[in-house]
């Protein structure tokens, strides 16, 4: 009980202290990807003429929206959580507390955020016009908390490595960026080349955008063999993160 | 018997020798594979110790002993390698002032989240928050950033929030060092009430008047290592005569001096001329007897005096003063004793100094320091036992309290 308190606690000055000093408060927060989402939609659909496959396909900009903001999270709170033991050094130093309450706080703090943000599009999206199934919210939450999940565990990996491996921040913006391009965002499955669909299946990330569209664009859905996938391999990643944090955890304060 | 709220058995910690990128991969192979770190520099090695419920320790020791590790380690901020800890309560820990503050956020905020790190919920917070701030007293800086604070401010808050904790361990690296005086002591007040109403405390602190007033019990760390613990004073004592041990053997004397009209040939304090702190008991005889040697021949005026640790004067006095001419020994050699029958200096670190001076008394030439550690209990203030008598006043003036 104490540590969910610290949790808030930490979540809570993780989200103000983001937007702590500009104008707009925490209302930048659901703008950011709002931007992004013009930017991408302006170069895909004008520029790049970019479509959806398949024959009553959705518009660019709704199936983009659906993955944007997922990834948004799983990005932002990775980058976030990996520095979370670093940033916290002065705190660490001084105080006894459960460290992975810090890397969680900054995980849950990017998905809190972030989740609000997707719903808000969700329903913006729909009263607009596009036929968003709205029923598949529920599923779609669940599925979110999956990704949450997975996004925990690389977060718990990388925090820990952080602390001796001072690159691993510094190469996370250009790894998250391959990352995203090497997911199902921008793209449907169909649109690549038939060999190389396939490997699309050994990126963790790659079911998520692909359930939401189906479950809320009703786009072919991924196969069930995919759920059962990628819940083993968000579990299997949390429980790999977790076993490393806490085996280095006890040496963070030598490595500081 | 007492239980015990501290307790430690054989603890040691190493720091691992990181100094290149490729150190801290090594090491991170290492941990994860489960071998010891090899390459590691030892900073605190065997300690065992016992606090038991009530009991104050004072924690002593220079610089680099190991003092401030041995805290974390039992506040749980390090993990040990070697040994064990066991801390049988909620600890509120001041460690190198402030106690983690985060200097992008207001006093406020730091408080709220100390709380929350001492597992206080937001409503306790709240019903605690007047009475930090009051004891912090730092005006409207309690809404400023900490980063905005002076080293004084910091401790201010960091002590009040300890203090509104009421934890059932507290532990303090050298709080009372910054603050200022009035602020030092409300902490000192404020320390002995906490200790009257049965709280637990380990103190670390340079100043020994402030840890053989808090404290009954002490431990001395010596390059990671206890080197004495027990009773206040004698750790205390012990571990100032060797400090003193230590100044005056690196202050080996100017060889200068000795071409000089006057130079001092020795100091014997009660018939010793051994360069180690003498150590008197409280108004026991100090004999000091001083030998000069004159290069003309002529006649030295010899000032004696006696100084705190920190350099505060006490008393001097000269030759030429009381009228007394020092006894010529030989053809260039002259001799001056004093004797301070009863001295009355209160227990503590005391220099006793001598100077000769030409025979006008006007010019000063060498010196010669000596350590004078004054044993014993005495819980009076300042430097001096003042002659003094309390008298029976039950009808002479009325009570100061009562008047407006």
């Amino acid at each position: 009980m104490p540590a969910l308190r610290l949790a808030l606690h930490f979540i809570r000055r993780d989200i103000r202290n983001r937007y702590l000093g500009s104008f707009s408060g925490g209302l930048w927060a659901l703008l950011q990807p709002l931007a992004q989402l013009a930017v991408y939609g302006f170069v895909f659909v004008y520029v790049f003429k970019a479509k959806v496959p398949g024959a009553d396909a959705p518009g660019y900009v709704p199936f983009l929206a659906l993955a944007l903001w997922p990834w948004t999270a799983f990005a932002e709170g990775l980058s976030r959580a990996t520095t979370a033991i670093q940033d916290n050094a002065a705190l660490i130093r001084k105080v006894a507390l459960p460290r992975e309450i810090l890397v969680f706080s900054a995980v849950a703090a990017s998905f809190l955020i972030q989740g609000i943000g997707f719903l808000a599009i969700v329903l913006a999206l729909r009263a607009f016009g596009v036929p968003v199934d709205l029923f598949g919210l529920p599923q779609t939450a669940a599925m979110y908390a999956q990704l949450f999940a997975l996004a925990l565990g690389f977060a718990f990996l990388f925090a820990a490595l952080q602390v001796f491996v001072r690159d691993l921040a510094a190469a996370l913006p250009q790894l998250l960026m391959l990352w995203m391009f090497a997911s199902p965002v921008f793209y449907a499955r169909t649109s690549l080349p038939e060999k190389y669909r396939g490997a699309l299946g050994f990126n963790p990330f790659t079911h998520y955008p692909e359930f939401f569209r189906s479950a809320l664009l009703h786009t072919p859905a991924p196969p069930l063999a995919s759920d059962a996938i990628a819940l083993g391999g968000a579990l299997l990643v949390l429980v790999i993160g977790w076993a490393l944090f806490r085996r280095l955890d006890p040496h963070f304060e030598d490595f500081l | 018997m007492s239980a015990a709220l501290v307790e430690t058995r054989g603890l040691g910690k190493s720091y691992p020798l990181v100094f290149r990128s490729a150190d801290r991969l090594r090491a991170l192979w290492r941990l994860l594979v489960g071998h010891r770190n090899a390459d590691s520099v030892a900073v605190l090695s065997d300690v065992s110790l016992r606090v038991e419920r009530g009991q104050s320790l004072g924690l002593i020791g220079e610089n680099g002993a190991g003092k401030s590790t041995l805290l974390k380690l039992l506040t749980g901020v390090l993990t040990p390698s070697a040994g064990s800890v066991t801390v049988d309560g909620r600890v509120g820990a001041l460690l190198e002032l402030g106690a983690g503050f985060h200097p992008e956020y207001s006093g406020r905020d730091n408080i709220a989240l100390a709380a929350a790190l001492y597992g206080l919920s937001a409503e306790e917070t709240r019903a605690k928050l007047p009475e930090i701030v009051a004891f912090a007293d730092i005006g409207r800086y309690i809404d400023e950033p900490v980063k905005h604070y002076s080293s004084g401010m910091t401790v201010r808050l960091g002590f009040a929030i300890v203090a509104a904790l009421k934890p059932d361990l507290l532990i303090t690296d050298e709080v009372l060092a910054v603050g200022d005086e009035s602020f030092q002591k409300k902490c000192v007040r404020w320390m002995e009430e906490y200790l009257d109403a049965g709280g637990t405390m380990i103190l670390v602190s340079h100043s020994m008047y402030h840890v053989q007033k808090l404290c009954r019990q002490a431990v001395w760390l010596k390059a990671g290592q206890v080197a004495a613990s027990g009773d206040v004073y004698a750790v205390t004592q012990a571990y100032l005569a060797y400090q003193e041990g230590k100044s005056a053997a690196s202050a080996a004397r100017a060889p200068a001096a000795q071409n000089l009209e006057f130079h001092l040939l020795d100091l014997a304090v009660n018939g010793s001329t051994e360069d180690v702190a003498a150590q008197i008991d409280v108004g026991a005889q100090v004999r000091i007897r001083v030998r000069v040697h004159s290069r003309d021949g002529r006649m030295p005026v010899v000032i004696v005096g006696i100084a705190r640790m920190d350099g505060t004067p006490v008393y001097g006095v000269s030759t030429e003063m009381d009228g007394v001419t020092p006894h010529r020994e030989s053809q260039n050699v002259y001799a001056a004793e004093i004797v301070f029958a009863g001295l009355p200096l209160l227990p503590g670190a005391y220099v006793i100094k001598a100077h000769p001076l030409d025979s006008e008394g006007v010019r000063l030439f060498d010196t010669l320091e000596r350590g004078l550690t004054v044993r014993g209990e005495s819980r009076e203030f300042g430097l001096v036992r003042l002659t003094h008598a309390w008298h029976e006043c039950a009808d002479a003036v009325p009570d100061r309290k009562a008047a407006p």
